[in-house]
């Protein structure tokens, strides 16, 4: 009873303080694109079946164009609004207004960091995990999102007592790019 | 002797009144009983409202896909008026492509919203801005939600319950002149009437008359069966009675307007009025006019002899004799009883705006998602995720395909039926539901209940099976040959590609184009059955396919819906999506009863489903889907597999775009041969549809890892699309070793990153 009530406050915490996080990153004008972080080792690619001919040498890596997730006007009034649902303790409204937001912007990964952070207020780390992963997919490109949904993940990880996977979520490159 | 006689007369009387008291009693216990029955029950039912349920509402913001014509035929849908928005809420007036609206007070799922005037700019192609009265912008508005039905969630039924303010006095009056002239002078029984009934049965010889009230009917209707015994007629008597008693005599006409059954649907009893004018006319009641008022009122009498749809002679003659009626109690004038006369009858074509199938699925997730005591409180709202004109876009093309196709087919003893789902595939929002070619009627729902063989549709989750090994990418060569199998049973199996020829080696991304069995079997068999049924399970299928390999030939039978749920995950990134049609339920307080979320859940790895559906793509851009383009507008891209099961029993379509999900299936009833295939048959409908609900692209955010990489269609060696006429843009893991094409080099980094920025671009806009 104890360990629950303490992982319950954390999961608040972390909620509080990442949506102060994400609400500065979400609404205030995002600064500059960063220059993608080069890549220092060229990964391994997965073994594909050895053609009979002799192997020309590999294409020339071409670095992940660099790219920033923003919200438009629509969704950016609908997450507000949604943060005022949750100000005021009402969640299944808050949860109702960002399932709109994402029927306009289905791709857009701070509208799903959005949602896990609400699934995490509401206790479902499980839930909060699915939309983490979902917006660390679709975040590709964006280290500034790309940090927010890995955060979002490791307390959706935490949050089910899977600390080791949210340690190796922590310990990805993009982690270190901070908003 | 003297005194023996008044001794045993006072005996037998004493006997005789104890049994007299007996039976007083007893009668007195049975009418105490019927009293409860009756109070109890008609209060139970007299107060239960059905649940409204309500489609999605209508977004608006700047960019919203909805071009002026439509924003005003959305308005009509929802009863907004034209005139002059200072006047009142639901009004609008339009001027080009500027709207000001006044829109009405609105119960969201969310939110409770005051009336408010806002102006809305329209352009060419999609809304440009919004605007609050005072000059403000407005960032988005969305619009009424449609009301689309109403349901009692336990039992099934669907009514449309009239108050006593929503009956037309017409209608009131009306009922009462044509079936209880008396209504408003008897209790319950009328022994005049009565009377009146068995001269009229006696002169002709037969029972020609029942003398039954509106009330007796009433209860007939509730509570009894409907043999014609003593006992019966007793029982409904006494019920009438004491039914009066509690109850005003609006209450009871108003109950009896709303039970009466007045047609049959399919399976569906149109019982009330309300529902009667739906189904016939289409129309709420209050804008009913003379002549169908009274071809409803005449329908009570006899409802499948007086059938409007099956016997129009009598119908008419019936409406007539109404007419008449309505005219010599001076309800409405001779004139225009005479003229209504001479109207044809009215009858809203079959089909419309009504949605059972969607309203199937409806009852099904309330069923799966709720609490059954939750769902039997009186006055809840229903918020569905039905998208209306993506419905009636989905109704019509499919009529009209079909059509087309029987025309065309030498099959003259049958129709051909069909099937489509439209999901939103990123919330598993079900927005469309087509099960059957007659829309309008409630009856076999293909789209949730035909469960047949999906043929090729089952080849992406094989392939996708693969490329999660690692070993293989779109480029891998795979054997096209000849292969035979010696089955768990003993027996042989040796596939055949449909068109009988063997294709020898090609690369993965075109045997899946082309639909190739020979090459997707021993694909198949080398990664394994039980992998493929694996993914298969994850993807989103309830029960594990039996492992047999014809298992990759898509002998496994799903419903139109499983097939929806196994997709979903493919245009979602890997990302399961549990279908739903109920986003949330309010109770009369408008509190949610609890509320049901997106629920997404991580599938199969995104880097594999990635380049999966780039080669799904290819199936639409080269394969055997290629005939979608023609239909959609230039530069769609869009992922699909065509799907057609042994002997063209079935024809299936399974597709994506950036912005929806659509399954068709087409076939016959009694599972005949329709010699259509996937393309021929399935692939039409599906890409009118998706036309017609304006999807964006299919342009996926790229994965990390992942790289665009041309390779020669025909011989999967990397090459330029300059140096290739064949050329086609595949994903592979970044820096797999591809064999170039002697004199051609490898894709120039610059034009690859040029195609990846343009890419991004649009997915970005």
């Amino acid at each position: 009873m104890v360990q629950v009530d303490h992982s319950l406050k954390r999961l608040a915490a972390g909620f509080t303080a990442a949506a102060l996080l994400s609400a500065c990153s979400l609404l205030a004008p995002h600064p500059p694109s960063q220059p993608p972080t080069p890549q220092t080792s060229s990964p391994q690619p997965p073994g594909s079946p050895a053609p009979s001919q002799s192997l020309p040498p590999p294409a020339p890596q071409v670095p992940p164009p660099p790219r920033e997730n923003h919200l438009s006007a629509a969704t950016r009034s609908l997450v507000t609004q949604a943060r005022t649902q949750v100000a005021h303790g009402d969640l299944p409204a808050a949860s109702s207004t960002l399932d709109r937001a994402l029927r306009i912007e289905p791709n857009n990964p701070l509208l799903w960091i959005e949602l896990g952070r609400l699934r995490l207020a509401e206790s479902d780390a499980h839930q909060a995990e699915g939309c983490g992963r979902r917006a660390l997919a679709l975040a590709s490109g964006d280290r500034i999102a790309q940090a927010q949904a890995g955060r979002l993940l490791a307390d959706a990880l935490r949050g089910q007592g899977r600390n080791q996977e949210a340690r190796q979520v922590e310990s990805q490159p993009f982690m270190n790019s901070s908003p | 002797m003297a005194r023996s006689k008044p001794h045993r007369l006072r005996k037998l009387l004493v006997v005789v009144g104890v049994a007299l008291a007996a039976l007083v009693a007893l009668a007195a216990a049975w009418t105490v009983y019927l009293d409860r029955v009756v109070t109890r029950d008609f209060q139970g039912r007299l107060w239960s409202v059905p649940a409204r349920v309500y489609a999605e509402p209508l977004d608006l913001y700047a960019g919203a896909r909805v071009t002026a014509d439509e924003l005003e035929e959305e308005l009509r849908r929802l009863h907004y008026r034209s005139g002059d928005p200072a006047a009142g809420a639901g009004v609008y007036r339009r001027h080009g492509g500027d709207f000001d609206l006044h829109a009405r007070r609105v119960r969201f799922v969310d939110e409770l919203r005051e009336p408010e005037i806002v102006s809305i700019h329209a352009g060419g192609d999609s809304i440009i801005g919004l605007r609050q009265a005072d000059g403000t912008e407005l960032p988005v508005f969305r619009l009424d939600p449609l009301l689309v039905g109403n349901v009692f969630p336990v039992h099934g039924e669907d009514r449309i319950v009239l108050s006593p303010d929503d009956v037309p006095p017409l209608l009131r009056l009306g009922v009462k002149a044509v079936e209880d002239r008396r209504f408003d002078e008897h209790h319950g029984v009328d022994p005049y009437g009565i009377l009146r009934a068995l001269w009229a049965d006696l002169r002709a010889g037969r029972v020609i008359q029942g003398g039954s009230t509106l009330t007796q009917q009433l209860v007939k209707n509730y509570f009894l069966s409907d043999e014609q015994t003593i006992g019966r007629k007793a029982t409904e008597a006494v019920m009438a009675l004491r039914l009066e008693a509690h109850f005003s005599k609006d209450d009871i006409l108003v109950a009896y307007l709303n039970e009466v059954y007045l047609g049959q649907d399919g399976p569906r009893a149109i019982h009330g009025f309300g529902l009667g004018s739906e189904y016939f006319f289409a129309k709420p009641l209050a804008e009913l006019d003379v002549g169908e008022v009274a071809l409803l009122i005449g329908l009570v009498k006899g409802p499948s002899y007086y059938d409007p749809r099956k016997h129009a002679d009598r119908a008419r003659a019936r409406r007539n004799v109404v007419l008449q009626e309505l005219a010599d109690a001076r309800l409405i004038d001779a004139a225009a009883a005479k003229r209504a006369a001479a109207e044809p009858l009215g009858l809203r074509p079959p089909g419309g705006s009504y949605v059972p199938a969607y309203l199937d699925l409806v009852r099904r997730h309330l069923k799966r998602d709720y609490a059954e005591a939750d769902l039997a409180a009186a006055g809840l709202t229903v918020y569905t995720t039905l998208n209306p004109r993506a419905q009636a876009a989905a109704e019509q093309a499919l009529a009209r395909h079909l059509s087309r196709l029987d025309a065309a087919s030498r099959v003259r003893d049958a129709h051909l039926e069909g099937a489509i789902i439209v999901a939103d595939p990123n919330s598993g929002d079900v927005v469309a539901v087509v099960g059957g070619r007659a829309v309008g009627a409630e009856g076999f729902n293909r789209a949730l209940d035909a469960r047949r063989p999906i043929g090729s549709l089952v080849k992406p989750a094989v392939y996708l099976a693969a490329l999660e090994t690692g070993r293989y990418n779109a480029a891998t060569m795979l054997d096209d040959a000849p292969i035979t199998l010696k089955l768990s049973d003993g027996s042989t199996w040796s596939p055949q590609n449909y068109t009988h020829e063997i294709y020898g080696r090609v690369p993965m991304a075109r045997a899946l184009a082309e639909s190739m069995n020979l090459a997707t079997v021993r694909l198949g068999l080398d990664v394994g059955l039980p992998r493929v049924a694996d993914t298969l399970v994850s993807l989103g299928l309830e029960t594990r396919p039996t492992l047999n390999p014809s298992l990759l030939l898509g002998t496994v039978e799903m419903t139109p819906l499983e097939v929806v749920q196994v997709y979903t995950t493919l245009a979602n990134g890997g990302f399961r999506a549990r279908l739903r049609a109920v986003q949330a339920v309010l109770d009369e307080q408008g509190r949610p009863l609890k509320s049901f979320k997106v629920q997404v859940e991580a599938a199969a790895a995104p880097a594999a489903v990635y380049q999966l559906d780039r080669m799904l793509t290819l199936v639409t851009a080269r394969g055997t889907g290629r005939g979608a383009s023609a239909r959609l507008p230039p530069g769609t891209i869009v992922a699909g597999k065509t799907g057609t099961s042994s002997d063209t029993r079935d024809s299936w379509f399974a597709g994506f775009t950036g912005t929806y999900l659509a399954v068709v299936w087409v076939g016959y009833d009694d599972n005949r041969a329709t010699g259509l295939t996937g393309a021929a048959g399935a692939l039409p409908v599906w890409a009118d549809v998706i036309a017609s609900v304006k999807s964006a692209s299919y342009q996926p955010v790229p994965p990390e890892l992942i790289e665009d990489r041309w390779i020669g269609f025909g011989d999967g060696l990397e090459t330029t699309a300059a140096c290739s006429a064949d050329a086609v843009a595949v994903a592979v893991p970044t820096g797999t070793p591809l064999p170039g094409k002697p004199g051609c080099a490898s894709s120039p980094p610059n034009s690859l990153t040029d195609k990846i920025k343009s890419w991004f671009k649009s997915t970005i806009h």
